[in-house]
């Protein structure tokens, strides 16, 4: 059992990684275009520039290997679990932002990573 | 950057968004469910796993509602500050463990609601120093 446990929040963070992962080119892609203004028809203007570049079809790869990761994870645990858990995504991007992006992470915000990960360790011990 | 304005409008768009995020994850459940036992100890079950859940539909209207949070989320924020949409989304974290009980017929106990809690709390942390990544990414 215990094992298992260890497995699957193992095989959530893996998701929570490829999530990482996908959102840094998206944000990348993204800040390559000028931002839309206004009505609905400059945002669908906007998405179909945005399908054009090459960095959001890494997005998207790295997010059908998350979404098959995280089917066969719901396969296994309750959703409440799985869903809860996989807030240990804001770690990885706070990591990422501080230590490849050279973000500067204040106190505040490792505050919040700090009850995020007592939030997941209660969730996982119940 | 400016300051974006939250209206009525842009709050009950946000609140919608959470709703369909919901109705994701449990379309997600929903199509993992078909087969109550798997255990995978080769690639290759793995691949057939896989095979029955994407020939379920609820997975493909799961996809469906995530391309729709995504265009969604997408314009949303392109006019509401990330520190304001980002706590206001994470009440799905209330709302799925609610809608697992409901439909799913999940027990959720105490101790995980305090867990819930606590993963709120620090998404809120996390989001309200958010403007400053935001300004470093851009």
């Amino acid at each position: 059992m215990k094992e298992e446990l260890v497995f699957i929040l193992f095989l959530i963070a893996l998701t929570s990684i490829c999530d990482t992962i996908n959102q840094l080119f998206l944000k990348s892609a993204i800040n390559s275009l000028a931002s839309p203004r206004g009505n609905v028809k400059a945002v669908f203007k906007f998405i179909m520039q945005l399908i054009l570049v090459p960095r959001v079809w890494v997005s998207f790869l790295f997010s059908i290997i998350s979404l098959c990761i995280w089917l066969f994870v719901l396969s296994q645990v309750d959703l409440s679990f799985a869903f809860s858990a996989d807030s240990m995504h804001y770690i990885f991007i706070a990591i990422v932002s501080r230590f490849i992006l050279k973000e500067r992470v204040c106190f505040k915000r490792w505050l919040g990573i700090i009850l995020i990960v007592v939030g997941i360790m209660l969730v996982s011990l119940s | 950057m400016f300051k974006k304005k939250l209206t009525l409008k842009l709050l009950f768009f946000l609140i919608l968004t959470d709703f369909i995020e919901t109705f994701t994850h449990l379309c997600f459940k929903k199509s993992a469910l078909i087969e109550n036992e798997v255990i995978i100890t080769r690639f290759s079950e793995l691949l057939v796993f896989l095979q029955n859940v994407f020939s379920s539909p609820f997975l493909w209207l799961g996809i469906l509602s995530v391309l729709c949070t995504f265009i969604l989320w997408s314009s949303l924020l392109s006019k509401v500050d990330l520190s304001v949409a980002v706590p206001v989304c994470s009440f799905s974290y209330i709302l799925v463990p609610l809608a697992s009980i409901i439909f799913l017929h999940e027990k959720v106990s105490l101790f995980r609601w305090s867990g819930v809690l606590f993963i709120l709390l620090g998404v809120v942390f996390v989001s309200l120093s958010a403007s400053g990544k935001e300004r470093a990414l851009e």
